[in-house]
C-alpha cells in the first residue's frame, strides 16, 4: 500500500487531470445530447488541437494557452466541414454516423502521420511546455506540478463558459431546444441545421482547446485519438449524456482513479483501470451516474 | 446447397454454384502454382473473408455494431499460440496441440470470451455497444501487452508447428467454405431471423416473442468462434503473433471496409468485398504507399453515404431486381421478407 502522502498526492493531481478530460469530453457530450451522434473520431479532432499548440510552440514560440486559442479556431473550421458531411447521414439511424466517422477519423490519423513524416518532424511524440512558471506547487504538503494546475483552471472556466453559454444566451436556448425536440424547435422558428452546425463547430472547437491543454502534460502521436475517445466517452457516461456541469464530475471520477490506479497496480495500468470503470460504469448504470434518464439507445 | 441460391432463376443459380466452386478450386490451386508472397496474400483474403463474415453475422444480420471484433480474432490467434507452443508462454510442455486443434481451441476461446463477456456487453445498446466493444478490446489489448511473458511483448511470440503453410492454407480455405455455409444455414433458419427481427426492431421483436438477448448472443458467440478460427489459421500461417499488430484496432477497421464494400447482411457481400478490398488494398499501396489508410477511411465514409448497400445491394439493383421488382427487401438480406410470406 503506497503512502498517504503519495495517495493524496495522486487524488489531487487526479483531480486536476479530471478537469482537463471534463473539457475533453465536453464536446463529445454535446454532440451526443444534441446531434444524437457519437462522435467517434472526437479524439482525433482533440489530437489535430495538440498538434496546433505543438506547432505554435515550435515555429512561432508561442504559448501553448495562446496555441489553444489558435487551436480553436482551426478546429472550429474543422468542425464547419465535419458537419458538411455529416448532415448526409444525420438522422440515419445510429450506425451510419458511426461508420462515417469512423472512416473519417482513420483519413485523419493516417494522412496526419503521411503530413508529419514528411513535411514536419516526424510522428514520434512531441508536447509542448508551459513556460512561464515552472515547478511545483505545495499546497498543504501536497505538491503538484504548476502546469496541471493551470491547465485544469483554463479547462474548466471553459467548461463552466459553456454552460454559461448554453443557459443564458439566445443561441444556448436554441440548441437546448433543438436538443429536447427538434420538430418542436423548428415549428418555433429555429432554423435546426443552424444549430447542429454551430453544435459541431463548438464541440470540435472545445475538442481543440482540450488538446491543446492536453498537450502540455502529455505526449501527443497521430494516435492518441483513441485512446482519449475512449476517455471522453467514459467522462459522457459517467457524468451523463448532455450534461455540461455532469462532465466535471465524471471527468474528475475517471482522473482520480486513473491516477491512483496507475500508484497502486502500476503505471502502465493505467488506462486498463480508466477503461475498465468505464465499462464497468457502462454496464451497471447505462445512464450514467449522475445522469437522466435520457440515452440507453 | 440447392437452397443457397433458390432465390435466383434456374440458369443464374447454376452460373453462381459454378462460379462458387470455381473460386475454391482457383483458392486450392493457389500453394501449387504461386510463389510464397501470394500464398500469403491469399491466405489474408480468406482470412479477412471469414473475419468479414462473422462481422456481418454480428453488424449486418443481429444489427449490433460491434467495433471490438479485433480481440476476438487477436485472442484466436494468441489460445492458438499458446497452446502450439506452449513453453514460449511458461506453460507445460504437454499442453501442445496440433495446429489444427489449436485453431480450434482458438476460436473456443473467442467463443468463451464471447459468452463470458456478452451478457454485460448486451445491455447496451446502440452507440453504447459500439463504444463499450471499443473499450472491451482496448483493454483486452493493454492487458495482453503489459504481460510481457504470455504476449512477448513488443517482440512477440513465435509459434512452431510441424503443419507447413500450404497445410495450413487448405485449412483456411476449408474453413472459409464451412463458415459460409454454417452462416448460411444459420440465416435462413430460425436464429437468423430472429437476429434479423432484433435488428429491425428490437422493441417489436421482444414484444412479439424474440428474446433480444439469447439471439444477440447467439450471434455473438458463433461470430466470436468464426473470428478467433481466423486469428487461429492467420498464426498458424503466419507463425508470429504481437500483440500490437494481432490485437490492433486495423483489424475492425479493415474488416468493415470490407463489409460495407461489399455490402452489409448480405451472404454474397463480405467474399465480394474480401476479394475486393484485397485487390484495392494492394493498388493503393502500390499508387499512394503510406497514405493507403486515408483513402479506405475516405472509402468508408463515401460508401455508408453514396452506397449503403454496399457493392452487392448496387449490382444487384442493376442486374437481379429488374426481372423481380419489389421481390427484395430494400435494406437487408430478403430471407426475412420471404420467408414472411411464406
Amino acid at each position: 500500500m503506497p503512502s498517504i502522502d503519495l495517495l493524496s498526492g495522486a487524488i489531487v493531481n487526479g483531480i486536476l487531470l479530471g478537469g482537463i478530460y471534463a473539457l475533453a469530453a465536453l464536446g463529445l457530450s454535446l454532440v451526443f445530447g444534441i446531434m444524437d451522434i457519437v462522435n467517434v473520431a472526437h479524439g482525433h479532432l482533440l489530437m489535430i488541437g495538440g498538434y496546433v499548440a505543438v506547432i505554435m510552440a515550435l515555429t512561432l514560440g508561442l504559448s501553448p494557452l495562446l496555441g489553444m486559442l489558435v487551436a480553436m479556431v482551426v478546429l472550429v473550421v474543422v468542425g464547419l466541414l465535419l458537419y458538411e458531411v455529416m448532415q448526409f447521414v444525420v438522422g440515419e439511424g445510429m450506425e451510419q454516423p458511426i461508420l462515417v466517422l469512423f472512416g473519417i477519423a482513420l483519413a485523419i490519423q493516417n494522412s496526419w502521420q503521411y503530413v508529419l513524416d514528411n513535411f514536419l518532424f516526424g510522428s514520434h511524440a512531441q508536447t509542448t511546455d508551459l513556460s512561464i512558471i515552472t515547478g511545483n506547487i505545495v499546497v498543504a504538503g501536497v505538491s503538484f506540478s504548476s502546469s496541471r494546475a493551470v491547465t485544469f483552471v483554463v479547462a474548466v472556466v471553459l467548461v463552466v463558459l459553456t454552460w454559461v453559454f448554453m443557459q443564458y444566451t439566445k443561441t444556448g436556448r436554441s440548441i437546448r431546444a433543438t436538443a429536447q425536440n427538434p420538430a418542436a424547435a423548428r415549428y418555433m422558428g429555429i432554423d435546426t441545421d443552424h444549430i447542429y452546425r454551430v453544435t459541431m463547430a463548438l464541440g470540435a472547437a472545445l475538442a481543440g482547446a482540450a488538446g491543446a491543454l492536453l498537450s502540455m502534460l502529455f505526449p501527443f502521436d497521430p494516435y492518441v485519438g483513441w485512446s482519449y475517445l475512449l476517455k471522453a466517452f467514459a467522462v459522457v457516461v459517467l457524468g451523463g449524456v448532455g450534461s455540461i456541469l455532469g462532465t466535471l464530475a465524471g471527468g474528475g471520477v475517471i482522473g482520480i482513479s486513473e491516477n491512483v490506479g496507475a500508484l497502486v497496480i502500476g503505471e502502465s495500468f493505467r488506462d486498463v483501470v480508466s477503461l475498465s470503470i468505464f465499462l464497468l460504469v457502462l454496464i451497471v448504470r447505462p445512464h450514467g451516474l449522475f445522469g437522466s434518464s435520457e440515452g440507453g439507445e | 446447397m440447392d437452397r443457397l441460391t433458390d432465390r435466383l432463376p434456374a440458369p443464374s443459380r447454376n452460373v453462381a454454384l459454378g462460379l462458387g466452386v470455381a473460386c475454391v478450386v482457383a483458392l486450392l490451386l493457389v500453394p501449387t502454382l504461386t510463389s510464397n508472397y501470394v500464398e500469403k496474400l491469399v491466405l489474408k483474403g480468406v482470412v479477412f473473408a471469414i473475419l468479414a463474415i462473422s462481422w456481418n453475422m454480428l453488424a449486418g444480420y443481429a444489427g449490433q455494431i460491434s467495433l471490438g471484433h479485433a480481440a476476438f480474432f487477436g485472442l484466436g490467434a494468441y489460445i492458438s499460440a499458446w497452446v502450439t507452443t506452449p513453453s514460449a508462454a511458461g506453460f507445460p510442455e504437454w499442453l501442445a496441440m496440433p495446429a489444427l486443434v489449436a485453431i480450434v481451441v482458438g476460436g473456443l476461446g473467442a467463443a468463451i470470451l464471447a459468452l463470458l463477456t456478452g451478457p454485460a456487453m448486451f445491455r447496451l445498446r446502440g452507440h453504447y455497444f459500439a463504444i463499450g466493444t471499443l473499450a472491451l478490446a482496448a483493454i483486452i489489448q493493454l492487458l495482453l501487452n503489459n504481460m510481457q511473458s504470455l504476449s512477448g511483448g513488443a517482440t512477440g511470440y513465435y509459434v512452431q508447428n510441424n503443419f507447413g503453410s500450404a497445410a495450413v492454407f487448405y485449412l483456411a480455405v476449408l474453413a472459409l467454405v464451412a463458415v459460409f455455409a454454417v452462416t448460411y444455414y444459420m440465416m435462413k433458419g430460425r436464429l437468423g431471423l430472429g437476429m434479423q427481427a432484433i435488428r429491425d426492431d428490437q422493441d417489436a421483436a421482444s414484444t412479439l416473442g424474440v428474446s433480444p438477448l439469447r439471439y444477440k448472443m447467439w450471434a455473438f458467440v458463433v461470430s466470436s468462434f468464426f473470428a478467433g478460427v481466423a486469428g487461429g489459421l492467420y498464426a498458424q500461417h503466419a507463425m508470429y503473433v504481437n500483440a500490437s499488430t494481432t490485437l490492433g484496432v486495423s483489424w475492425t477497421i479493415d474488416t468493415l471496409v470490407i463489409v460495407i464494400l461489399g455490402g452489409m447482411g448480405t451472404m454474397i457481400g463480405p467474399l465480394l468485398g474480401a476479394g475486393i478490398f484485397m485487390a484495392i488494398d494492394n493498388l493503393l499501396t502500390d499508387l499512394v504507399g503510406v497514405l493507403a489508410t486515408s483513402l479506405e477511411g475516405i472509402l468508408i465514409a463515401l460508401f455508408v453515404i453514396f452506397a449503403p448497400q454496399g457493392l452487392y445491394g448496387f449490382l444487384k439493383d442493376r442486374f437481379l431486381d429488374e426481372r423481380r421488382p419489389g421481390a427484395e427487401h430494400p435494406t437487408g438480406d430478403s430471407a426475412a421478407v420471404e420467408r414472411g410470406s411464406d
